[in-house]
């Protein structure tokens, strides 16, 4: 499908290689040069005597993405390495096929790392701003190496970022599966070429996998179908201001709808579980300097407010009335004394995951009636973790995951 | 003496005759209307138990179906509304059926109205189910997106939309039923067009701060990249 014209001509010149690094993109000419060189530098240093492709895989960019791309050199390598390079370097840039979307972008870098036999695989976002040279070698060493067929990233991230992952995906990735993959939907992951085939085996392609679903599908399917899987310590995650046309509501329903609909087919993997286990870490954690973040919590509080006096009949399907009175019951009281109890917040998910499972509504529906419920529990959060130093604030997710792990018979129970 | 009591018997005698002539007629008829209750009846039970087994109340509360009838202060089951409905429409067939057998012109006038008449129920039920079903949906769909968006009185807005999209259904369903179809299309155009006329003054006249607010906000967006909270 992916193979035309230009594109199957140089894939059949390059045969096999050892590894692939595919870059998904979307009008990222801001950023995506500095990430080709990164992985070019990453490449050669760390893996000199390699056969590696690096592949973009663009959605139709109109602002120069892949000529940037092919622009992008390594110049000054020589200052960098200690190693001449000796094995080949490649890189294309190509479109891919499908609904408009990242999934469909790493679709098509699978296909390609089933067509040149790849032995590790990396995908990295286009607008990363702080990719080095070594998450090369944290996201493909430990596949090379054997010792890992999925590497998941970990960063240093501002307290207040990613909130759907540390309230939602995180606490239920870790007490379903029972591993502790701290960025489940982190965006850029090292992966074998068995893994990749696995992937590519799965028609999901029509699905909200192919588009912001893809991240939470490929950690759970690496989970669930028993393949080694480690992170590793990447340091800071910067990078471009997301498209202001990203909506919340969109992400919602395609992650965790997405990891709802994971459940559904995974069920007698995750039913037997209890607890969790730390997963084995490569890399060197550190501290970096982070970027303060705009946070609005009293507009998150109104959207909560008015979610309270528009969605109740929602709710109470979805919820049940007594945790809907409890709810009611907090959104009377004032801002600064806002506390979103984590037992309730727990509670809620798996409430939503049957509800989701049972088909109680039109999906979408659902999982957008859940956006209110999320802004408040966010407005919680940044609340109690004003004055938090990170690891006071990392200990509060902590505290989360292991009520989301206690609530657990809760939802195998309720599960039909 | 005698031709007067043949006199007298003659139009009894008559009358006796013809009723003996009609008699099947009534017997048919009230046999037929007999049947057709008996095979409403068992429709209903039949349609009932299947309605349940396809779990047509859960869906119909899903859909917003159970809602609407709800508003329309309809109390049964909808599995038990449709059933009830099935009967009726039998019966009423039926009944016409049996009048139709007494073999008077103005009934079997009435009998094949009545078939003529039917596709047009049947069609004016269907747009009511789904133009219901469609309106709910969409209301909740306004709905949801309005909280998601912060916007205030959303569920106002919702019911609003919920209504506009009721009453075209409504007029729809009375349009294809014919009954006084001018009467229906001019009603429905000054009550649809007042009430667009109405919210387009409301929010026109009380929109202006907002909608400066707005513009105001975009040209701020749009003087700096901000870092805001990323929820992925």
């Amino acid at each position: 499908m992916i193979r035309r014209g230009e594109v199957a001509r140089r894939l059949r010149g390059i045969g096999r290689a050892d590894i692939l690094v595919g870059i998904p993109s979307f009008n990222n000419a801001r950023t995506i040069g500095h990430v080709v060189r990164a992985v070019q530098a990453g490449l050669a240093k760390h893996f000199p005597e390699c056969k590696a492709v690096l592949i973009n895989s663009d959605g139709g960019s109109r602002d120069g993405t892949p000529e940037e791309v092919e622009r992008a050199a390594a110049d000054d390598l020589q200052r960098l390495l200690v190693r001449h390079r000796v094995g080949p370097f490649h890189k294309l840039s190509m479109p891919y096929d499908g609904i408009p979307g990242k999934g469909s972008a790493l679709r098509a870098i699978f296909e390609i790392a089933d067509t040149l036999e790849a032995r590790a695989c990396a995908v990295v976002d286009a607008d990363l701003r702080s990719i080095t040279p070594e998450w090369l070698e944290l996201l493909l060493g430990p596949v090379l190496e054997g010792e890992a067929d999925f590497v998941a990233p970990q960063y240093r991230r501002h307290k207040f970022d990613g909130t759907i992952t540390n309230s939602i995906i995180y606490p239920l990735t870790r007490a379903l599966y029972g591993k502790r993959l701290r960025q489940p939907i982190g965006g850029d992951f090292g992966f074998s070429g068995r893994l990749a085939r696995h992937y590519l085996g799965k028609d999901v392609w029509s699905s909200d996998i192919a588009r912001y679903g893809v991240d939470i599908w490929m950690t759970s399917e690496a989970l669930a179908n028993g393949f080694r899987t480690v992170q590793a310590f990447l340091g800071a995650k910067i990078h471009d201001a997301k498209d202001p046309g990203a909506d919340l509501s969109a992400m919602m329903v395609q992650v965790v709808g997405s990891a709802f609909g994971l459940m559904s087919e995974y069920h007698d993997v995750w039913k037997g579980i209890q607890g969790s286990q730390s997963v084995p870490q490569f890399g060197f954690p550190y501290t970096v300097g982070l970027e303060s973040v705009n946070v609005n919590v009293e507009r998150m509080l109104a959207i909560f407010r008015e979610g309270i006096r528009g969605l109740g009949t929602i709710w109470q399907a979805v919820l049940g009335r007594g945790d809907l009175e409890t709810l009611a019951a907090l959104a009377t009281e004032r801002a600064d004394e806002f506390r979103f109890p984590a037992g309730l917040w727990a509670r809620i998910i798996y409430d939503y995951a049957l509800a989701c499972h049972r088909k109680s509504l039109p999906r979408e529906h659902l999982l957008m009636s859940l956006v209110p419920l999320y802004l408040g529990k966010t407005a919680s959060f940044i609340l109690e973790a004003t004055d938090m130093d990170p690891e006071r604030a990392e200990a509060e997710i902590e505290r989360l995951c292991l009520e989301f792990e206690a609530a657990k018979p809760y939802l195998v129970g309720n599960w039909r | 003496m005698n031709e007067f009591l043949q006199l007298l018997w003659e139009p009894i005698e008559d009358l006796y005759l013809k009723f003996r002539e009609f008699a099947p007629n009534i017997l048919a008829m009230l046999l037929i209307i007999l049947a057709g209750f008996l095979l409403a009846r068992l429709f209903r039970a039949l349609l009932r138990r299947f309605l349940k087994a396809v779990k047509f109340d859960a869906w119909s509360d899903r859909m917003g179906l159970t809602a609407v009838m709800r508003k329309a202060d309809l109390w049964r089951r909808p599995s038990e509304a449709v059933a009830a409905l099935v009967f009726w429409l039998l019966l009423i067939g039926m009944t016409v059926a049996g009048l139709s057998a007494l073999r008077f012109r103005v009934f079997d006038d009435l009998a094949a109205r009545f078939i003529l008449y039917l596709p047009r129920i049947f069609s004016a039920l269907i747009i009511l189910v789904f133009g219901f079903v469609i309106a709910a949906f969409i209301g909740r769909a306004v709905l949801l997106a309005a909280v998601n968006s912060g916007t205030r009185y959303a569920r106002l807005l919702a019911e609003a939309v919920r209504l506009l999209l009721t009453v075209l259904v409504l007029a729809m369903a009375l349009e294809q039923l014919q009954l006084a179809p001018g009467i229906v299309i001019a009603a429905f155009s000054i009550l649809f067009g007042g009430i667009v006329l109405a919210l387009a003054i409301a929010f026109g006249a009380g929109g202006i701060d907002a909608a400066r607010k707005v513009i105001e906000k975009e040209g701020a967006a749009g003087a700096g990249p901000q870092k805001d909270i990323e929820h992925l």
